[in-house]
């Protein structure tokens, strides 16, 4: 006989019922209805590190941890009661040396002819890597399921930001129709009063006057035109500034040149004392907007004349070579502090001049937004020598 | 009738007075099956399922409302409403003895007398206290049941529905056991095992009984005595039957206990 009772002779393997209960591959436990020990095979024993001796009369419990004795007495056990059996309870054996040893219970209630419990039967078998597998099951169906989670809150989190655009966008069409009334509105009510001031004026001129009185139309005749220019110049503000963008109209076909001699002459007209001397030398087409370049040219030229020194020339020049297109006014006289050169082309960004000679700081904001729809540039370099503002766009 | 419905609610029996069977953790109505018979020729019984358990409506479950006992005893308490039930004999087994105790309070004209069977109003040590387990085991016992519920849920039910000798009994505890839904059932062991009504005790004026069983590792003597200590008016009767479940390991002590009391 061997250490586990087994016959190592070499004749047919032989069998007892009691070899096969001590030494089946599977853990048997018989109790008694109060829940003790009163048979148990050496496998079982084995498997915790006891003999079947020390173990008769403990309870089944004895062997379970903690949680596995709540869930045995709040579940198995009234289970076992009211069915007669159950399998495949997953439950862990505390080893004599504190170890926990997975295991899966089959039982059976014995019972009487008058269906009187005699004892219970439990079959264990050790199911270490099944279990381990199981649990390795449930939390790759926990993470399974946090992941669907998180997915969901963040479909859902799309979908409110989906709509939370929509509602932008909603409320953006609306912000821009009432932009256009506003635009409308504003051009409308105050053009036609100083267009009828205007027409008033030209009726006055048509009239015999003195002199006095012609020097006072004149000077309202001035101001009338600085007042269009103002409201333009708030008008595109109002479009650039309140999202609707400068509108631009980009046509090839007409030469830009006759537009900036436009603005020299009519700026010479108006400040006939100054000097400008210009150079052109546009060679190529420019693909642009004429109405709009006219106008930055004019906000230059105008700004130049303005603040520049009176007594010295005023330089415009524009030329087209290697694929741009270059426009450049220059003044001499005291340079721009470089506090205001920082944020001079920001709207309402004006300089430190006498309360007579500023306008509304748009000019240059207005420009500088041109020159962007343009996709080119303007440019400012201010020296003791002189103030040069430089657009560039690609023809 | 929404309780009713709600929580499975089965009225059978004959009597003027009612009785009312409620059950613990990890179970459901069928725990009574074999105590409540025995009751039906002098009494109303009325049993029924907590919601989340055995055959009721799971739909009805709110984690917030089930996050103390005190919203299952207001199930218990509509139960009541809705039957017209009045001096009714409440039979509440483990964390239902509290629950059954907490409706008493809030209606004291539903019940005139409370069987408390296995209670424990603290399963925690604490100070003085000997509840049976340490705050350490009850976290271990909710980490093994969302361990164990693979095992339970879905391997258990095959083996309920394969029993040959007794199909109606297989199709009832497949029902009861399938249906009961591993989430709440683990919420419902966090509010039985994490719950503290020591304080309550004292503010029972109904006759009732404890009924203690040996060798109770859930609820053990020491907890059956400190209700009994703690509640004026309680009778205690320590049981031959031991474990948890004297309802069916000794259901004709149980019987025997409950009729000398009423």
């Amino acid at each position: 006989m061997s250490d586990d009772g087994a016959d190592a002779g070499h004749g047919p393997p032989t069998e007892s019922l009691e070899y096969l209960y001590e030494n089946a591959p599977c853990g048997y436990l018989s109790l008694k209805p109060d829940g003790r020990i009163f048979k148990v095979n050496l496998t079982f024993a084995k498997w915790i590190g006891f003999t079947p001796d020390e173990l008769v009369g403990r309870r089944l419990h004895d062997l379970l941890n903690i949680a596995g004795r709540i869930f045995y007495e709040t579940h198995f056990a009234p289970l076992l009661r009211m069915q007669g059996f159950f399998n495949e309870v997953a439950l862990d054996l505390v080893t004599r040396e504190g170890r926990q040893l997975p295991v899966l219970v089959n039982a059976t209630e014995k019972r009487d002819g008058e269906g009187r419990h005699l004892f219970t039967r439990l079959t264990a078998f050790n199911a270490t890597d099944r279990r381990r597998y199981e649990r390795e099951l449930v939390e790759a169906r926990a993470a399974a399921e946090a992941a669907q989670r998180e997915l969901q809150a963040r479909n859902a989190k799309v979908r409110n930001e989906l709509l939370a655009e929509q509602a932008i966008l909603l409320d953006e069409r609306a912000t821009a129709a009432l932009r256009e009334e506003f635009i409308a509105v504003l051009g409308h009510d105050l053009r036609n009063p100083l267009a009828a001031i205007n027409a008033g004026m030209r009726l006055l001129l048509g009239t015999p006057l003195d002199d006095k009185a012609k020097l006072i139309v004149g000077m309202v005749q001035d101001s009338t035109t600085r007042m269009a220019g103002l409201i333009d110049n708030v008008m595109d503000f109002a479009r650039g500034r309140l999202g609707g963008g400068l509108d631009v109209e980009r046509n090839v076909a007409e030469p830009i040149e006759p537009v900036l001699r436009q603005v020299v002459s009519e700026l010479q007209i108006a400040m006939p004392g100054r000097v400008i001397e210009t150079d052109f030398t546009l060679t190529e087409p420019v693909h642009c907007d004429r109405r709009r370049i006219g106008q930055l040219a004019s906000n230059l030229l105008g700004n130049a004349l303005t603040h520049g020194a009176p007594d010295k020339p005023v330089k415009i020049g524009a030329t087209t070579s290697d694929g741009w297109f270059e426009l450049f006014v220059a003044n001499a006289g005291e340079p721009i502090p470089p506090v205001v050169l920082q944020r001079i082309f920001e709207p309402f960004s004006r300089g430190t001049l006498a309360p007579g000679l500023q306008g509304l700081g748009l000019g240059l904001f207005i420009s500088h937004e041109i020159a962007k729809a343009h996709g080119g540039t303007l440019e400012v370099v201010s020296t003791e020598a002189e103030t040069r503002f430089t657009f560039r766009m690609p023809l | 009738m929404a309780a009713l419905t709600r929580n499975n609610v089965q009225v059978r029996g004959t009597g003027d007075r009612a009785m009312v069977f409620a059950h613990g953790f990890g179970c459901d109505q069928n725990m009574w099956r074999f105590v409540a018979p025995a009751f039906e020729t002098e009494f109303k019984t009325v049993l029924f399922d907590h919601v989340g358990a055995g055959g009721s409506d799971l739909s009805a479950y709110e984690p917030a409302k089930y996050a103390s006992l005190s919203g299952y005893a207001e199930d218990l308490v509509e139960i009541g409403a809705e039957l017209g039930l009045k001096d009714a004999v409440f039979v509440g087994h483990s964390v239902s003895a509290m629950i059954g105790l907490l409706a008493s309070l809030q209606a004291p004209e539903l019940f005139e007398s409370l069987v408390l069977v296995g209670p424990s109003p603290r399963y925690i040590d604490g100070g003085d206290y000997v509840g049976g387990f340490s705050e350490t085991q009850i976290d271990e016992l909710l980490d093994f049941l969302s361990q164990n519920y693979l095992g339970w849920s879905a391997a258990m039910a095959p083996a309920i529905m394969g029993n040959p000798e007794r199909p109606e009994l297989g199709a009832e505890l497949t029902n009861s056991f399938c249906r009961t839904d591993p989430e709440i059932a683990k919420a419902f062991a966090r509010v039985t095992f994490k719950s503290d009504n020591r304080a309550d005790l004292a503010k029972v004026t109904k006759r009732a009984l404890v009924l203690q069983c040996s060798e109770d590792i859930i609820a053990p003597t020491q907890v059956g005595e400190y209700v009994h200590r703690n509640m004026p008016g309680s009778e205690l009767v320590l049981m031959r039957a031991t474990g948890h479940c004297p309802n069916l390991s000794a259901p004709e002590e149980t019987i025997a206990a409950i009729r000398a009391f009423v």
